[in-house]
Formats: C-alpha cells, sequence, structure tokens
C-alpha cells in the first residue's frame, strides 16, 4: 500500500528540506505540529470536546425529542438514590473481579504451551484464539444457546452425568457467573498471547542455573516465570479491569433492551452500567441522566485503577 | 492525496465542511424538485415487508414521479431508533405508528396532523378515536388486529382433547391445559407469556371485569380485585406447571415454543397468520378459537396508523401516499398478504385468504373487543408493569402485592404526565 | 523431557481446545437444524443440511450491503489510523517542539476515558452533519486514535537513530524521515495496529448500533443483533446468522494468523 504514494513523496521533499538544513530548529517545529494535526484535531472535536460536553450534560434533563435543560446536581441525587445504578455497579464489580480469574488461567496455559519443543502449539493456539476473533455479538448469541435451560448443549453434557442443569442465564443464581464464563472463555486466549511473548522475554539462563541446581518445571514455575511475568501481568490486569467494567455487548445480546430485558428474572443481576447507560441515554431518552451514569463509571474506574497501582507495589517484581 | 501535513489537515477541515454542506445542498434541491420524488417509509415487521414493497410499487404507477423505500427497522429497535432520527431530523417521510406511541408523538409535534376532511366512516370507529389528538385526526388507520387462541390440533389429538369450541369459557380453557400437558414430552398446555401484555394479561384483565387504566387516563386499575383475577388467571397456570416457568420462556420465547410443537395453544393476534403459514411446523398442524369468556367475553382490538413525519420535505406526497395506504385498493392487497385491513368490508378477502383457518373469529370479536389502553406516556408504565410483575411471574412476591405495587408506581407516573 | 509429563500438557491443552472449539461446532451444526430438530429431546448430533436457516437471515438482512459497510468501516478506520497515528507518534517520537510533552499527555489521557463518555455527544455531531446512517458516520471518528499514537510512538522510540542522521546529513527534512526511513522500519508496529484496529472495528457494536440504523446502513454485528430482535430464540437462525457474521474476520485470521498473534503480543510487551 505504500507503492502509490512514493511517486508524490519523492517530488516534494527535496524543497522542505532546503529549508530544513537552513533552519532546522524552525521548520521541525512547524512540521511537528503539523504532524500531529491531524490525530490532534480529530481527537479533540470527536473526544476531548465532548467529554466536557457529557460533564455539561450531567447537569441537565433532555426532552423526549431533544432540548435540555439545567437541572444543577439533580441527576447525581438521583442517582446516588436509585436501586438500578447500586444494582448495575454492584453487577458491575463482581463480574470484573471474577473475570480476573481468567489471568492466572492464561499464564497457566501460556506456561504449558511455552515448554520447548512442543508439537502442535499452534494448533492449540488457534483454538484458543478462535472465540477472540469472533464478533462479540456472535459470541453472546452462541452461548446464550448454549446455556439454554431446556435444550442448550451445557445442560445435554451435565445430563449425562445425571445432573439436572439451571436456565444459566435466566435463573438470578447463576447468570452472573455464567457471564462471567463467557467473558473468560472470549479473552483468555488474546491474554495467551500476552502472557507468551513476555515468558519469550525471560533470560533462558535463569531456567539453566534453576535446572542445574535441581528445580523441576513447576518450581521453575513460581521461582522464575510468575515472577518474571508480573509486569505483564499488571498490565494485562489494568487492561482487563477496565474493558471489564464496560461490558455492554454480551449483555445487550443475552437479555435485550429495554422492556423485554426486564421480564428476563435474572436481569437485574446482569444490567451493567454501560448497559444501563445505553438504556437510559438511547431506550428511555433520558440523556442527562445517563451523562450523570457515564460521569459515575468514570470516577469507578479511576478509582480500581489508581487501587491497582498502589496494590502493585505489594506483587509487581520488576527486574 | 495530500501534498503536506498542513495542508492535509486543511483538505481534512475542508472535506468535513465540504460533505457537511453538501448535506444541506441536496435536502435543499430535493424539497424544490418538481421531478423525482423519493418517499422513506418506516416499518417494522419484517413478515409484511414483501406487502409493504408491492403497495409502494402500486403507488409508484398512480404517482410516476415518486418512488417509496421501504425501511424496515426491526420491532425491538423500531421505537429507539425512530426516536432517535426524529431528533436528528431524518426520521421517514411516512412511518407506522401504533396506539402506544401515538399520543407521545402527537403531542411533541413529531408528526403532522392530517387537515384535509377525509371520510373517516369506512374505518372502525375505535381507530379513528385511538388516532385522534386534541380533536385532529393524525394517522389513518392501515390494520386492525385482534386476539384468538391458536391452537396445535396435533397436540389436542394426541391428547384426545376436543377442539375449542365458539363459547367456550375459562374452566373449559382450565381444564383443556390440564390436559394437554405431558411432562413427559415436555409439552405444556400454554405459555403464560409476560413479555407482551397485548395478547395475554390486558386480554384476561378485561375478562375479568376489570381495567388497566381508567377512562380519563388518570388512574391505574391494577390496585383493583378483578384486575388481580385476570393476572392470577396465568401465574396459576405456571404455579400448576401448564405453562413453563419464567425462566423457560426467557431461554426460548413461547413463540419458538408452539412452533416446535412444545405448546398446545398460544394466544395470538390476527396478525400472527403471516408467521404460521410461512412455517414448516404449524402451517399444516393449527387453527384459531375465539378467547375463552371469563366474568366477560373480551379481546383486545388495535391497529396500525400511518402517519406523516411533521418534518417531511414532501409533505404533499407523503400525505398522498397515506391517503393511498388508507385507501380499498391499498386494503385489498394487505388482506391477501394475510394482513386484516383497517378499511370496512375489505376484510373477507382476508378472512378468505386463507380458508384452512377459522379466521372469521377474529373479525368476530370486534363486536366485543376492548381498546388498547393508551396514555401519553404509556412506555413509562409498561415498563413499570414488567419490573413489578416479573416478581409475580416468578413467584417472588404474591400477585396482589406485585399488582398493588405496581398500581401505586403507575398512578405516580400517571400524575406527571 | 519425559514422555509422560508431555503426554499429560498435550491432555490439558487437548481438552482446554475441546471447551474453544465445541461451541463453534455446535453453532454450525445448529445453524442446520430445523427448529424442531434444536429442540428435540433427546437431542441429535448430526446436522441435517437445512439451509433454510441461511435464506432467513439473508431475508431479513441486506447481508451483501452490511458486509460491504464493515469492510469500508474497517478499511477506512485501518487506513487512516495507520497514516494519522504514524505521523503523530512519529512526531512525539523524534521531532523537538514546544509542548511536545503536554500534547502528548493530553492525547494519552483520551487512552484513558472510556469511551460511553463521548457517545451522546459525537451522536449529536453526526445528527447535525445530517450524517446519521452514512459511512462517514462509522468510520470518521475512528480514523483517530489515541491509542494507535501511543503504539506507534513506542515502536518509534525503539528503532535505531543512524539512518535517520545519516538522512538528515543527506539534506533530508522530516518528511521524507518519516516517509521513507521510519515507516519502513515500523512496518512490524503499522501491522500490529492494522490488525487490532481491524478485528475492533469488525466486532465494534455499540458505536454503529446507535448511529445507523437504516438496516442497508448497518454493520453486521449491528445486523446480527437486529436478527435476534425480529427473530426472538429462533436459534437456528440466529446460529446462521452468527456463522454468517463471524466468518470473515475467522477467515482473514486464518490467513494472517502470524500478524494478529504478533499484533497482540506487542501491545502487550511494548505498551
Amino acid at each position: 500500500m505504500t507503492t502509490p504514494l512514493t511517486g508524490t513523496a519523492e517530488s516534494r521533499p527535496a524543497a522542505a528540506a532546503h529549508q530544513a538544513r537552513r533552519r532546522r530548529p524552525r521548520s521541525e517545529i512547524l512540521w511537528g505540529y503539523a504532524f500531529i494535526a491531524p490525530t490532534g484535531l480529530g481527537l479533540v472535536i470527536f473526544y476531548l470536546w465532548p467529554v466536557l460536553q457529557t460533564a455539561y450534560f450531567s447537569f441537565t434533563e433532555w426532552g423526549a425529542f431533544g432540548g435540555h435543560t439545567w437541572t444543577g446536581l439533580e441527576n447525581y441525587t438521583r442517582l446516588l438514590s436509585d436501586p438500578e445504578v447500586g444494582q448495575a455497579v454492584l453487577n458491575t464489580v463482581l463480574y470484573t473481579a471474577l473475570g480476573l480469574l481468567g489471568i492466572p488461567l492464561a499464564i497457566v496455559f501460556a506456561a504449558l504451551m511455552n515448554r520447548p519443543r512442543l508439537r502442535g502449539v499452534g494448533l492449540y493456539r488457534t483454538a484458543f484464539f478462535l472465540p477472540v476473533v469472533t464478533m462479540p455479538v456472535a459470541v453472546a448469541m452462541l452461548w446464550r444457546w448454549l446455556y439454554n435451560g431446556d435444550y442448550g448443549l451445557v445442560n445435554q453434557v451435565l445430563a449425562v452425568v445425571g445432573i439436572d442443569g439451571p436456565n444459566w442465564i435466566a435463573d438470578p443464581a447463576t447468570a452472573m457467573y455464567a457471564l462471567v464464563v463467557v467473558g473468560i472463555w472470549s479473552s483468555v486466549g488474546y491474554n495467551l498471547i500476552i502472557f507468551l511473548a513476555g515468558m519469550q522475554g525471560i533470560p533462558k539462563e535463569l531456567y539453566e542455573a534453576a535446572s542445574m541446581d535441581g528445580a523441576g518445571p513447576v518450581r521453575q514455575f513460581f521461582r522464575i516465570t510468575l515472577p518474571m511475568l508480573s509486569p505483564t501481568a499488571f498490565f494485562v490486569s489494568i487492561v482487563s479491569v477496565i474493558g471489564s467494567l464496560q461490558l455492554f455487548d454480551l449483555v445487550f445480546v443475552m437479555t435485550g433492551s429495554g422492556q423485554a430485558a426486564r421480564a428476563n428474572p435474572a436481569y437485574s443481576r446482569l444490567q451493567t452500567v454501560v448497559q444501563l447507560f445505553y438504556e437510559r441515554a438511547f431506550v428511555t431518552d433520558d440523556r442527562g441522566y445517563a451523562a450523570a451514569i457515564v460521569i459515575a463509571l468514570l470516577v469507578l474506574i479511576a478509582a480500581l485503577t489508581f487501587v491497582q497501582f498502589r496494590l502493585q507495589r505489594r506483587w509487581v517484581h520488576y527486574a | 492525496m495530500w501534498k503536506s501535513a498542513r495542508r492535509g489537515a486543511a483538505l481534512l477541515c475542508a472535506a468535513l465542511l465540504a460533505s457537511a454542506c453538501a448535506g444541506g445542498e441536496q435536502a435543499s434541491t430535493g424539497a424544490q424538485s418538481q421531478g423525482k420524488v423519493t418517499l422513506s417509509y418506516g416499518v417494522w415487521d419484517a413478515t409484511q415487508q414483501e406487502a409493504m414493497q408491492e403497495l409502494a410499487a402500486e403507488f409508484t404507477k398512480t404517482h410516476p414521479n415518486v418512488t417509496v423505500d421501504v425501511q424496515l427497522t426491526p420491532w425491538l429497535d423500531y421505537w429507539t431508533k425512530l426516536k432517535a432520527a426524529v431528533t436528528g431530523g431524518a426520521a421517514p417521510d411516512v412511518f407506522w405508528m401504533n396506539g402506544p406511541n401515538f399520543q407521545l408523538y402527537a403531542s411533541n409535534g413529531v408528526i403532522a396532523p392530517i387537515e384535509e376532511q377525509l371520510d373517516t366512516s369506512v374505518y372502525p370507529k375505535q381507530l379513528v378515536d385511538l388516532y385522534t389528538y386534541d380533536g385532529k385526526l393524525y394517522g389513518l388507520p392501515k390494520d386492525m388486529d385482534t386476539v384468538a387462541v391458536w391452537y396445535n390440533k396435533k397436540l389436542f389429538d394426541d391428547a384426545k382433547v376436543k377442539y375449542p369450541a365458539d363459547d367456550w369459557t375459562w374452566a373449559d380453557f382450565q381444564e383443556a391445559t390440564a390436559k394437554l400437558t405431558d411432562a413427559k414430552k415436555g409439552v405444556y398446555g400454554i405459555g403464560a407469556t409476560l413479555t407482551s401484555f397485548q395478547e395475554y394479561q390486558y386480554n384476561t384483565i378485561y375478562q375479568a371485569g376489570g381495567y388497566v387504566i381508567s377512562p380519563d387516563g388518570k388512574k391505574s386499575g391494577y390496585d383493583d380485585p378483578k384486575t388481580i383475577t385476570g393476572l392470577k388467571f396465568w401465574t396459576d397456570l405456571i404455579a400448576a406447571k401448564q405453562s413453563p416457568d419464567l425462566k423457560t420462556m426467557t431461554d426460548t420465547a413461547t413463540l419458538q415454543l408452539f412452533e416446535a410443537g412444545k405448546l398446545a395453544m398460544y394466544w395470538g393476534g390476527s396478525w400472527d397468520v403471516a408467521e404460521f403459514s410461512k412455517n414448516d411446523y404449524t402451517k399444516d398442524k393449527v387453527d384459531v378459537a375465539p378467547l375463552p369468556k371469563g366474568e366477560k367475553q373480551a379481546t383486545i382490538i388495535h391497529g396500525l396508523a400511518n402517519v406523516v413525519s411533521a418534518k417531511t420535505e414532501h409533505p404533499a406526497e407523503a400525505l398522498e401516499f397515506v391517503k393511498f395506504l388508507g385507501s380499498k385498493p391499498a386494503a385489498d392487497i394487505l388482506g391477501k398478504k394475510g394482513i386484516m385491513p383497517a378499511y370496512n368490508g375489505t376484510q373477507s378477502a382476508w378472512v378468505a385468504a386463507h380458508p384452512e383457518w377459522k379466521l372469521q373469529t377474529f373479525l368476530d370479536a370486534v363486536s366485543y373487543a376492548v381498546p388498547y389502553p393508551i396514555s401519553k406516556n404509556t412506555a413509562a408504565w409498561q415498563e413499570a408493569e414488567l419490573t413489578h410483575l416479573t416478581k409475580a411471574w416468578t413467584g417472588e412476591l404474591p400477585v396482589e402485592q406485585a399488582a398493588t405495587n405496581l398500581a401505586a408506581q403507575m398512578n405516580e407516573l400517571l400524575a406527571k404526565e | 523431557m519425559p514422555e509422560r509429563r508431555a503426554f499429560g500438557v498435550h491432555a490439558i491443552l487437548i481438552a482446554a481446545s475441546l471447551v474453544m472449539v465445541t461451541p463453534f461446532v455446535w453453532q454450525v451444526i445448529t445453524s442446520l437444524k430445523t427448529l424442531t430438530s434444536a429442540t428435540a429431546a433427546p437431542p441429535t448430533i448430526l446436522p441435517e443440511g437445512r439451509w433454510d436457516n441461511y435464506a432467513k437471515v439473508f431475508d431479513l438482512l441486506p447481508f451483501g450491503d452490511q458486509f460491504l459497510n464493515t469492510a469500508l468501516m474497517a478499511g477506512g478506520r485501518v487506513a487512516g489510523q495507520l497514516l494519522f497515528c504514524s505521523m503523530a507518534a512519529y512526531a512525539f517520537a523524534r521531532l523537538r517542539f514546544p509542548g511536545r510533552n503536554v500534547l502528548f499527555g493530553v492525547f494519552l489521557s483520551v487512552m484513558m476515558v472510556p469511551p460511553q463518555l463521548f457517545v451522546i455527544p459525537q451522536y449529536q455531531i453526526m445528527s447535525s452533519l445530517g450524517w446519521l446512517n452514512s459511512l462517514q458516520a462509522i468510520i470518521v471518528p475512528g480514523l483517530f486514535s489515541a491509542f494507535g499514537v501511543f503504539l506507534l510512538r513506542q515502536f518509534f522510540l525503539g528503532l535505531p537513530r543512524e539512518l535517520e542522521e545519516a538522512a538528515r546529513l543527506d539534506g533530508a527534512g522530516p518528511v521524507r524521515i518519516y516517509w521513507s526511513i521510519m515507516l519502513p522500519l515500523a512496518r512490524p508496529g503499522l501491522v500490529a495496529l492494522a490488525v487490532l484496529t481491524l478485528l475492533w472495528a469488525w466486532n465494534d457494536l455499540f458505536w454503529p448500533l446507535i448511529v445507523n440504523t437504516d438496516p442497508d446502513k448497518m454493520t453486521l454485528s449491528a445486523g446480527l443483533a437486529a436478527l435476534q430482535g425480529q427473530y426472538q430464540t429462533d436459534y437456528p437462525v440466529l446460529m446462521a446468522g452468527s456463522v454468517l457474521a463471524s466468518l470473515p474476520v475467522i477467515a482473514v485470521f486464518v490467513f494472517l494468523q502470524r500478524q494478529f498473534i504478533q499484533g497482540i503480543a506487542h501491545t502487550g510487551t511494548k505498551g
């Protein structure tokens, strides 16, 4: 894709170079600004300015078909006393916390695949990666079917061993755990790739030395691999927490939204903050309130990220 | 491509501006053009898409300068997206309207009243009234629907149960449901569906002598003992395991359970003709019976209307199209496609289209039909209906309690309208 | 390594791989059944060659249009980000200008903000430009990525300076250095960004769901969600739709597996 452009690129920079030699610092300054201009303008128009607007909207109330009026802190006081918001925050935090279990799982599988001269690694990796590249909407639909209480594959397999499985996604007792399993299933391959790359960066000499000391693979894993991998694990946990706190696709497809979703007995256990935001912003058109909800989400993300950075000293090992 | 980074940025800005202008330009030229006009027509029912396209083509035959683009948005997204489109000024020129949403759109000036004097005596009076707000008519009735019992003849035969009689009662229905339920085969007599009040709860509420909303639209009827009897009709069936529980119906919707031969009966609208005649399983196994009689005989009548967006660039053409859609020739086309037209006297074609089914049942029901309950902000209390009654359906709360809670919240919402 | 231990490792990995792959197999099998046989007890394993479920998907969805929309959206975002992000990344990595660190901090701050914060105002921008239900709506905001700038800047910082210095002595200016020296050297980084952007764009739901509501202008993921709106829990039809919608990116993955994996590995080690 670079070839068609080189022709035009060749002819022009000669003049620019001329200029560059004479007054390098100044032209460099101009070029610096010019180079960041497209992305900079785009980010300002589509991202930074909208953040300020959303903050402003969180103090307003919207009519059914647009138009908004200033209502001060009303949305925030409503937010604090809205049981739906409290439940959604709880659900989201629970999903996020349980989702972290996917990280040790990814590390274990990465360690198994990282063994030298293991055959079929490519196939295993492909299998793990398949859910990662599959569209989340499709993943959610697929699991909704697998989890079907009467005809789903999960319960049919359980029936073979004599277990009468529940309606996973419609039962308040199981819905959130069922969702976490899907979340881990679809992300473990992604994290596995990152950990594999991290493991390849660990110096081989460390293992050789440990082998000579008579340490077996399990001890090597705990003594060398885990500590050396902790910075990567920290990075993965930061990214995964931020991602989990924004969960939407899976819930949206598994439960739907609006009235239909509320007929699912487990809906109150599944509704996430972003799902609630979507409903208030684009189903009931309560955009001012929706803006307040998403500002609360920002605070939640910032708080949990801060906590993680504080905790990292306890477990992250920087060589 | 771009000559330098700076010019690149300039070009980008220019491009943004240019497309913004281009959009505006298109709009203005569109409005003045005497030549080709394209009307967008928003609909939600995939099973009617073909019929709508045929109507559109028919309209173009008599109005060669107008083409109609039928835009299908599935039901679950239709209102969300329509509202968004209205806010963004991109609403279809003509679109389907239903009872629950009508007053909201009319009171906000989103749809245009029909100023021209038209003969509305050709439509059922309830439907004309439904689409009249502040004394002005906003839409022409397109179709009408009533609710009846669709039943699976094969499951009735297997269980040796007689097909429903025209004058059957709640007691007859309950007896049949019990006999039709066969836990071993995973077959239930009925599915006490929670997601469609129009086909289930509203009917039994009025059959029990209760009401959903007072005639002046100010008070909820959910704390009325008779209304509660109408709700208990369903929760009792779940408790007796003659209907799947709510979790099962969440995993697999009752329509699919019926189409897979797991439900012997399905309370459904006249609109289901299109679905059941296409479905390989149901097309030769089902038939129609009237809803069973409780304290009274009742069914919910409702109908859609075609309305014109207040912001359409082609108001004259849009109104012409709406008038065509409400005309007898259009009704005849609809009738042949399995949709019951609202135009008086055209329904016999609809009935005759499927001689294998007793479709006359739906027409006969009009005589005792009750209009679909609405208010200015119907959606608000409809969400409350689900939030509260879900608890009754799962058994978490007694029906009386859930219904009383619902009435309290609904009254609060109605006071705000 | 001891044979027995290798056997154990394989056993675990094969079991895990089955957990990963079986759902997809079941998806395909169900997509070829009727609703009646999908809900039959006891369950049937063999597919039945019922292609009408796929026909139903095509009936409801303008699948060709939606495929094209998705491909153009993903392609547009990839092309835009490769160009714009690499330009900005190069400037932040190699050019000196006042306010560079502050500006970079501003860029980074965008990365920290959850995207839902942008959605309501972005929607209003689109609607005031008359861009609802258009390709621009799903492409343009995706042309700019703070993440892309960050990722590529890390790459540029890791490249040796010698070639650049030599070119500068030859009289090459920043544009030439960027275009003919830095970009070719940063190929792995560009590939990583391209692959990730492609994956995220293809699977994106929230934004396309909101701005493009006309089925002809929808992307595949929004279209698939709409399919569920229509067919509720008719699982064989839904499975057929989800097979069709996810197949293209899976196919791309099979061909470009190396690039995908390296791209993702880069985000972990360099990011």
